[in-house]
């Protein structure tokens, strides 16, 4: 009770406090990660902003999808430009439910809109950076030795760059979130055992979902596809503990 | 000491007291800490909020005046000072371009020039968005327009002070044959110019509001990286080759590129002692 009134009043001080920002401003002002509005914003539900969010999703994450496929085909570049805004999209419609109830379970007084509104600005903000850098990875891949040309050591690189720049990304936009979660709560530990908990559901579901939409880089002896024929076979952990296994059993 | 930039004795209304302790022993006094310029805000001297009207006068400005440069990038008129700066660094970096010609002649006097301009400007146009995205998370307030700016001039003082080194390279580029070395050099000049371009971006985020420079470091490897490929993309610069730009089986990076061309320099300057024995 005490953490909504908090909310409340803090809400009510900031609006009278921050001329309304509308359009593209929005995004950066939660890349710079404002407290103020970035609360205002969780507790006041605006279908524009959310839409503005998604299209900065679509746009951040397809443009970087784009880049990712561009190296193996140009129209794995857009499959993958397709596939990886639905990766985001559906982890977070996925995981609303779940997410919206750990959230006051764990002490932060959220509805579910208000934690889906959460959740969808930090990947707003990852999409974003990663949109940023699509047109470095463009010239990167546009510049590296053909998929097909097997040139040692290349498609590593090409793999480490896109983990090191999605980590990037991730890491930030959850800094950002963190420190709203804190806020919100009034409590550095509430915010991060709800972070904690949103981001364990997310990479349970993210990472079975980029599974089941395979291939992204793709691969030079397999064909360009937007699916795998057997996309829904097996799944991502068994696959990681069959490799730890053979690593180290066989 | 003139009149519109008044030292701190100027200002000092009485003569320095020193102070004496209790024990009657003199002690030193204290030193006033000078003032930053970034602590400064921008525009509180008057020459700073004298309009950049052209190409001339933004050379100057960019030279002499940085702070005026910033001031103007965040007026209404920020446009024409943008447009200024490019065209600066499109002519300088032309004019150095000429000279980098000049080691191999023939086409390499047009193509040298048309890929170093070229280059310049796709490689800062590939990094802006991080470097807006970078801004943004370091808490700063710049418009697109105004990192736009920021890097026009950084392109601009990197590519008038490439013009300065350019006689040097010049009287290089007559008296050796060997390509790696002349790289070398280049490489050498562009870097120098490239730490004094990064300092005035580095001033100009400083008085848009950047509480972290963090990003802004990651950004000035990221925008090295990105020309140091340009420039293996673009091959070749300095050398000659039958094609304008290298085919798509020849795509490389920019150390496996370097590497092979320190390689066969090596080998024909081996060839050429044997020759000589």
């Amino acid at each position: 009770m005490s953490s909504v009134y908090k909310m409340s009043t803090i809400s009510i001080t900031t609006m009278e406090a921050n001329p309304t920002i509308t359009g593209l401003g929005q995004i950066g002002v939660v890349l710079r990660g404002e407290p103020e509005r970035m609360m205002q914003w969780v507790q006041q539900w605006s279908t524009r902003r959310v839409v503005l969010q998604v299209g900065v999703i679509f746009l951040g994450a397809g443009l970087y999808g784009a880049s990712m496929g561009y190296w193996r085909e140009p129209l794995q570049g857009l499959f993958v430009a397709i596939k990886f805004p639905m990766i985001i999209l559906l982890t977070t419609l996925g995981n609303g439910l779940l997410n919206g109830m750990l959230a006051p379970l764990l002490g932060l007084n959220l509805s579910f809109r208000q934690s889906f509104q959460a959740i969808l600005m930090s990947f707003t903000i990852a999409t974003a950076i990663l949109g940023s850098f699509s047109p470095i990875v463009f010239f990167l891949v546009w510049n590296a030795p053909a998929m097909s040309a097997h040139v040692p050591g290349v498609y590593s690189f090409i793999q480490l760059i896109h983990v090191v720049l999605i980590a990037f990304a991730g890491v930030t936009a959850n800094l950002r979130l963190v420190e709203l979660l804190q806020r919100l709560s009034g409590s550095v530990g509430i915010g991060r055992k709800v972070l904690f908990a949103w981001l364990a559901g997310n990479l349970f579901l993210g990472s079975q979902l980029c599974w089941i939409l395979r291939p992204f880089i793709g691969a030079p002896g397999l064909p360009v596809e937007f699916l795998r024929a057997e996309a829904f076979k097996g799944n991502f952990f068994e696959t990681v503990f069959r490799a730890i296994q053979n690593l180290f059993f066989s | 000491m003139n009149g519109t930039n008044p030292g701190p004795l100027d200002n000092t209304p009485n003569p320095i007291k020193i102070p004496v302790s209790s024990a009657g022993s003199y002690m030193p006094p204290v030193i006033p800490s000078a003032p930053s310029g970034a602590a400064q805000p921008l525009g509180t001297n008057p020459a700073e909020q004298v309009p950049i009207t052209g190409p001339v006068s933004a050379v100057e400005a960019i030279l002499r005046q940085p702070r005026r440069v910033i001031f103007q990038l965040k007026q209404p008129n920020a446009g024409s000072v943008i447009t200024s700066l490019l065209l600066i660094a499109v002519v300088c970096s032309l004019v150095y371009g000429v000279i980098v010609g000049t080691f191999s002649g023939g086409q390499q006097y047009w193509a040298a020039p048309v890929k170093i301009a070229a280059g310049l400007l796709i490689s800062a146009l590939i990094c802006l968005p991080s470097l807006y995205i970078f801004s943004c998370l370091g808490g700063s307030q710049a418009r697109l327009v105004e990192v736009f700016g920021l890097v026009a001039g950084l392109l601009t003082l990197m590519t008038i002070l490439l013009i300065g080194f350019a006689p040097v390279a010049w009287v290089f580029s007559q008296s050796t044959k060997s390509l790696a070395a002349m790289g070398g050099l280049h490489l050498a000049f562009w870097l120098v110019a490239t730490i004094f371009g990064v300092r005035f971006l580095h001033a100009g985020f400083s008085h848009l509001g950047t509480k972290s420079d963090g990003g802004m470091k990651v950004w000035v490897v990221i925008f090295v990286l990105v020309v140091l490929q340009m420039t293996t993309a673009l091959r070749p610069i300095i050398g000659t080759a039958d094609t304008f730009l290298p085919a798509a089986q020849d795509k490389k990076f920019f150390l496996s590129h370097w590497f092979d061309n320190l390689d066969a320099d090596g080998g024909r300057s081996r060839k050429w002692k044997g020759d000589g024995n």
